[in-house]
């Protein structure tokens, strides 16, 4: 759906956005990560249609973007606001009519979505006399009251209370389920690996790597076995490479095995299962986390 | 263009419907009244120095004998022979100051000198140069025998009036007061309606920027419709608080008429023969409404609103630009002196066009330059400026505006995203190449 080719943006003389290239396909969410200062939002900006690249393209349906697919495009900037002194209505209708909506659907939707959110009793109250967290809700709702089809949110769940935060996570999940593709930038790897299908790191405006959010953590499986016993006393034999250091506590022992080429899954299992004190075994798959920091600080 | 549309009516609605304007729209002309009765009411009056001032003379001529009463505010007294003690006298201020004059009898003063502790004001000395004149005149006159009551019955009281022919050759009275009145009037409105609606676009674009909306905003609209439909909502907002201040003055103003009018037909003269009969307040206010009623009021509406556009637009599109450059209004004074001061330059040079020569040269050419235009030429409109320079000027004024546009478009696209440090006029300059 979105085609990212070869993309570069300079600021003066400094290159933020070094020959990106990515795919988002439809109906998926795809996860942007990178430290700060990476060139992240520099991206979404030129995907929301907010600046131009300096080289490259950026297809739409394969169509190069341009300001005609603004109203199929939601966008929630990492720096947000609302204007303090418009009602909620007035707002999210003068947002919903910027997008293209006419006036009269647009007041269909809000109506929907202040009953959704159980938020009709504010309708008529100025910004600046809502709490953070509504204010957050209203924002979230003006990103997607035009039905999107791409919706682009840079760091949604930063500013947001864990109640609300949650919400916004249900939302996402709602609209994959609608075939709205996702795109979202965040520091917050828990919801990359519960909401992603597919991640690209960014670091120094380079992309180092990207992928299905399962085959990028394959790609880093070393073919270690975490193993926990509910002795202490247990000994991996000296043919097994151990790549952790021991864990072990009273009536606990955790050990975690680097398998060779030649040696199989099953076989560690069979020493282990021997033991009788086997409690836990598995296999070893890098986290998104893990992945990211290990990226990030390597290179 | 639709999105221009959106955004205009969102900045027209929310400030007309704000309480603040509706109460301005009714207060301002009232306000406005009063302060400028009241300045008018205080150089009159309170501002006028009535202390009475001793003045010493000395003369080897009769003038000392004759004038020792008081003339306006100078009291001429005969001046004791010893200079010490006029110097002691003024030293110790019991006389403001000794004016010596050493030959009276000539047409030329330049052999007098006031002696004073403090000096005098250019007006004061001005005045006191006049009573003198006219004394030494009158006593020329006396010395070539001509007596008090000759002179007193050839004293020339009032003015010419002017009189104007129309285009249907019919004669009407020409008042340039009031027309420089007029004038100056409007001119105030475009200065004062340029820097409140131009600060308020400024202010708008800058709350949107401080308020994080504007990047939501930029990626639904394109930052120039942006711009246009706040420049385009604001001057809207002015042209009804204008329309409604026309529509109030009008209705006074036809009031007054009305009220004068039925007074002046039970005295049985002729309205043509009112402006002659200096005597009757009734006429005299009936003549200035008959004044005021047959002034072009269509042409010079018409002109004053192209002209009170043209330099909104152009005005409050280089503030916009301004607004979307800068993170705090703070930041604003060092981009608004140099941009102000053509406005304010125009303000001045419309003053001394009003009162010198509305059709010299200096007003023609400044009724031309596209920043000071639009004062300039409003203030000559009700004197009657040709169609061709009108248009000559508005096209200069609308093409400059364009022009404008297209920079400012170009700055307010880069700058509104740019967060951080202070611009500077080099960061405009590269961000105008940039976009």
């Amino acid at each position: 759906m979105i085609q990212v080719q070869q993309i570069y943006k300079y600021f003066d003389d400094k290159c933020v956005n070094d020959n990106i290239s990515l795919e988002i396909k439809q109906g998926t969410i795809y996860g942007l990560l990178g430290p700060n200062g990476a060139g992240k939002t520099t991206l979404i900006r030129m995907l929301a249609t907010v600046t131009k690249a300096d080289k490259g393209k950026i297809l739409f349906h394969n169509e190069p973007l341009s300001t005609k697919h603004i109203p199929f495009i939601g966008y929630m900037p990492e720096e947000r606001g609302l204007y303090r002194k418009m009602t909620v209505v007035d707002q999210l209708l003068y947002f919903a009519e910027l997008k293209g909506i006419k006036r009269s659907d647009a007041k269909q939707e809000v109506k929907h979505w202040m009953n959704k959110l159980d938020i009709v009793e504010w309708a008529d109250k100025k910004m600046e006399e809502l709490s953070k967290g509504m204010a957050q809700k209203i924002q979230f709702v003006s990103t997607i009251l035009h039905k999107p089809t791409f919706l682009i949110l840079d760091e949604p769940f930063s500013g947001f209370d864990p109640v609300n935060a949650d919400l916004v996570k249900d939302l996402i999940i709602d609209m994959k389920n609608q075939g709205t593709t996702i795109l979202f930038s965040t520091h917050r790897m828990d919801n990359v690996e519960e909401l992603c299908d597919q991640i690209a790191i960014i670091h120094q405006g380079k992309k180092i790597l990207d992928g299905e959010i399962q085959s990028v953590r394959r790609s880093f499986f070393k073919n270690e076995y975490d193993l926990t016993f509910s002795s202490s006393d247990v000994s991996i034999p000296s043919h097994f490479n151990l790549a952790n250091p021991v864990k072990t506590s009273i009536n606990r022992s955790e050990y975690r095995v680097q398998l060779t080429e030649s040696q199989s899954p099953q076989e560690l299992l069979d020493f282990a299962y021997n033991t009788k004190s086997l409690i836990g075994f598995q296999e070893f798959v890098p986290s998104i986390h893990q992945i990211f920091v290990n990226q990030v600080s390597t290179k | 263009m639709k999105n221009i549309w959106v955004i205009l009516k969102k900045e027209y609605l929310t400030r007309v419907k704000n309480k603040t304007f509706i109460v301005m729209t009714f207060l301002a002309p009232v306000l406005i009244a009063s302060f400028y009765g009241g300045a008018i009411y205080l150089a009159t009056t309170g501002a006028e120095d009535n202390t009475v001032r001793k003045v010493y003379i000395s003369s080897n001529s009769d003038i000392t004998n004759i004038k020792k009463n008081k003339i306006d505010n100078y009291l001429f007294l005969k001046a004791p022979v010893n200079k010490d003690t006029i110097y002691n006298q003024i030293e110790r201020e019991e006389i403001d100051a000794w004016l010596d004059i050493q030959d009276l009898h000539v047409q030329t003063l330049d052999s007098a000198k006031l002696i004073v502790k403090k000096s005098l004001s250019v007006v004061q000395l001005s005045n006191l140069n006049k009573i003198l004149r006219d004394e030494v005149h009158t006593e020329l006159l006396k010395l070539s025998g001509i007596s008090q009551t000759i002179l007193d019955s050839t004293e020339i009281k009032g003015g010419i009036k002017m009189v104007e022919i129309d285009k249907t050759g019919a004669l009407k009275r020409s008042n340039s007061e009031l027309k420089s009145g007029i004038g100056f009037i409007l001119a105030m409105i475009i200065y004062m309606f340029i820097f409140i609606y131009g600060s308020m676009v400024m202010r708008s674009a800058i709350e949107e920027k401080t308020n994080r909306i504007v990047e939501v905003i930029v990626s639904s609209v394109a930052p120039f419709h942006l711009m246009m439909g706040k420049v385009l909502g604001v001057a809207l907002v002015g042209l009804t608080q204008f329309l409604a201040w026309i529509i109030l003055s009008f209705g006074l103003l036809f009031g007054i008429g009305q009220f004068i009018k039925p007074d002046v037909g039970k005295t049985g003269i002729p309205p043509e023969a009112m402006g002659n009969n200096a005597d009757l307040a009734g006429a005299q206010g009936f003549d200035f409404i008959q004044q005021l009623q047959s002034l072009p009021f269509g042409q010079i509406i018409s002109i004053f609103i192209i002209f009170f556009l043209g330099g909104y637009l152009l005005y409050s599109s280089i503030f916009a630009a301004i607004g979307a450059a800068v993170n705090q209004e703070t930041d604003v004074q060092q981009f608004m002196l140099p941009v102000s001061l053509p406005l304010v330059f125009g303000f001045i040079i419309a003053q001394s066009v009003v009162f010198q020569s509305p059709n010299g040269n200096l007003a023609k050419i400044f009724s031309m330059i596209p920043l000071t235009s639009p004062v300039v030429m409003v203030v000559r409109i009700p004197f009657g400026v040709p169609w061709s320079e009108v248009l000559l000027s508005a096209t200069i004024l609308f093409a400059t505006f364009i022009f404008m546009v297209w920079v400012s478009a170009k700055i307010y696209r880069v700058g509104i995203l740019m967060y951080g440090k202070k611009p500077t006029w080099r960061d405009f300059y590269r961000w105008m190449k940039q976009s």
